[in-house]
């Protein structure tokens, strides 16, 4: 099963390679938002998706029409079949499916149209609030633009959406109902609503530096930093990319997917679900070959001493010998997007054999003693990476990408 | 005031990105300008945004044209006027 394309719009850029350029840099992409007027909120920045002209992919009525989890979802969808070469015809329209998950869907949609309901009353209710702001709307936009006629399906697992969108897509073409997936992750929840919500749950950092805030394992973090934007790859069967002669950028070999059955926000302390997910993703495979393991790394408390503690319950004393870094530290947690971003991230790294680093990581703390690749990219060749995504609700979500070797 | 015009504008911020020439008198919403089921809720509630005229949904049932939705307003404003 291998990924042919990918195509994404996040904080450090409005697609993969400006992405990468500035991970790889160590570039952060958070900073005071600017989307609202955030003066009165407890937190007052985070990673938002800068430069970004939706009239670059969709026409002015579906882009009027349309929420912005819907316009990044869309973008990073159409550069990802630009970059596998995929057109869309009569012999496979319907050979080729969509998921794309949304942790949240149209936030900002049901705001704005909310106040329209109290201020002017229901009969002032925009007619395009429901598919605007439903979560399916951008697999379903997709569809009607890209002429796509297989499923098409939304997903949500909170933060491991993206991943888990990119597993079930690996599913339905394992188990032969599909030749190519459309799948990834969207959200744009920088929002009043959005921002006070993750606020008032405790998972947002509170301190005052963008340039600062997101520091993932470091003694020092105090939460997340919000982030937005969309991954998508094209994952389809070797047997399809090869008789279409499709560029193999890397291959999905595994993905595991737990519930901790815990509690709705913090992780299980065992780690017990997470590691087994991780286990999972590696059936078949050796654990002493990976080489790279792209973290969930929120940078919240709990978060990042529950994940080290799955890798370590996973390798034993092989865990100190995997580099580990949080991208997050960079682009802030993008949510629904994060899992397929990261799963992009990986295939970037091996195919470049440059590990993006943890910024921010100044401070060790005890119970977070892995090699995070701190403050500066490291040179590493890369076959086998894992990609960590755990989410609200006890969600474990971990992708096995390996480089090509045909 | 232009009725007409106010309409042109009303669908122009309905349907961006639609050739404003083909918003004559004759034109057909659905066949010729592309608006759906939705957008005649939009097009009603921009029209009230810019006549605070409130325009019910059985009248917008019998609207087929642009000249359709100028007749309604003006008969509409000519009842306002005289009551």
């Amino acid at each position: 099963m291998v990924i042919t394309g990918y195509g994404a719009v996040t904080p450090l850029g409005t697609n993969v390679e400006d992405t990468w350029q500035n991970l790889i840099t160590g570039n952060c992409g958070v900073g005071y938002i600017s989307l609202f007027d955030a003066t009165n909120f407890p937190v007052r920045i985070a990673a938002e998706v800068k430069d970004f002209d939706p009239l670059k992919y969709l026409d002015p009525s579906t882009a009027k029409y349309t929420d912005r989890f819907t316009h990044f979802a869309v973008a990073a969808s159409l550069q990802a079949m630009d970059n596998a070469k995929l057109k869309v015809d009569d012999n496979n329209r319907y050979d080729i499916g969509i998921v794309i998950g949304s942790g949240i869907g149209g936030l900002a949609t049901l705001s704005r149209q909310m106040e329209v309901l109290y201020t002017r009353g229901p009969s002032r209710v925009s007619p395009y609030l429901i598919p605007m702001m439903i979560a399916d709307n951008a697999p379903s936009r997709l569809s009607i633009i890209s002429g796509i006629k297989g499923v098409n399906f939304s997903l949500a697992t909170a933060c491991s959406t993206g991943a888990d969108a990119i597993g079930l897509a690996y599913q339905l073409i394992r188990c032969g109902a599909y030749k190519v997936m459309i799948a990834g992750g969207t959200d744009a929840t920088i929002t009043p609503i959005g921002i006070a919500g993750f606020a008032q749950a405790g998972a947002l950092s509170k301190n005052p530096d963008p340039a600062k805030a997101s520091r993932p394992f470091d003694a020092k973090r105090d939460g997340f930093v919000i982030g937005e934007g969309a991954g998508i790859i094209v994952l389809e069967s070797l047997q399809y990319a090869l008789a279409r002669r499709a560029p193999i950028l890397a291959e999905i070999v595994g993905y595991g997917a737990t519930s901790d059955a815990f509690h709705i926000t913090q992780p299980a302390e065992d780690a017990e679900a997470a590691a087994r997910a991780i286990r999972l993703s590696l059936a078949g495979l050796d654990c002493d070959h990976v080489d790279y393991i792209n973290a969930h790394g929120t940078s919240t408390p709990l978060n990042d001493v529950t994940e080290t503690r799955a890798i370590k319950k996973v390798f034993g004393k092989k865990a100190y010998e995997i580099p580990v870094s949080s991208t997050k530290s960079m682009v802030g947690h993008m949510l629904g997007a994060a899992g397929a971003v990261e799963a992009i991230i990986c295939c970037k790294v091996i195919a470049e054999g440059i590990i993006p680093p943890t910024i921010n990581l100044e401070y060790p703390d005890a119970e977070c003693d892995l090699d995070y690749v701190p403050r500066k990219a490291r040179e590493k060749n890369v076959r086998l990476a894992l990609s960590n995504s755990f989410g609200f609700g006890g969600h474990n979500s971990v992708l096995a990408i390996s480089r090509f070797e045909p | 005031m232009d009725v007409f015009e106010l309409v042109k504008k009303a669908i122009c911020k309905v349907e961006p990105g639609l050739d404003e020439s083909k918003i004559v008198p004759a034109a057909l919403l659905k066949e010729d300008l592309d608006l759906d089921s939705l957008d005649r809720v939009e097009l009603a509630l921009a029209l009230e945004d810019e006549l605070g005229l409130y325009l019910q949904d059985e009248e917008m049932g019998d609207i087929f044209t642009v000249g359709d939705i100028v007749a309604l307003i003006e008969s509409k404003l000519k009842v306002e006027k005289t009551s």
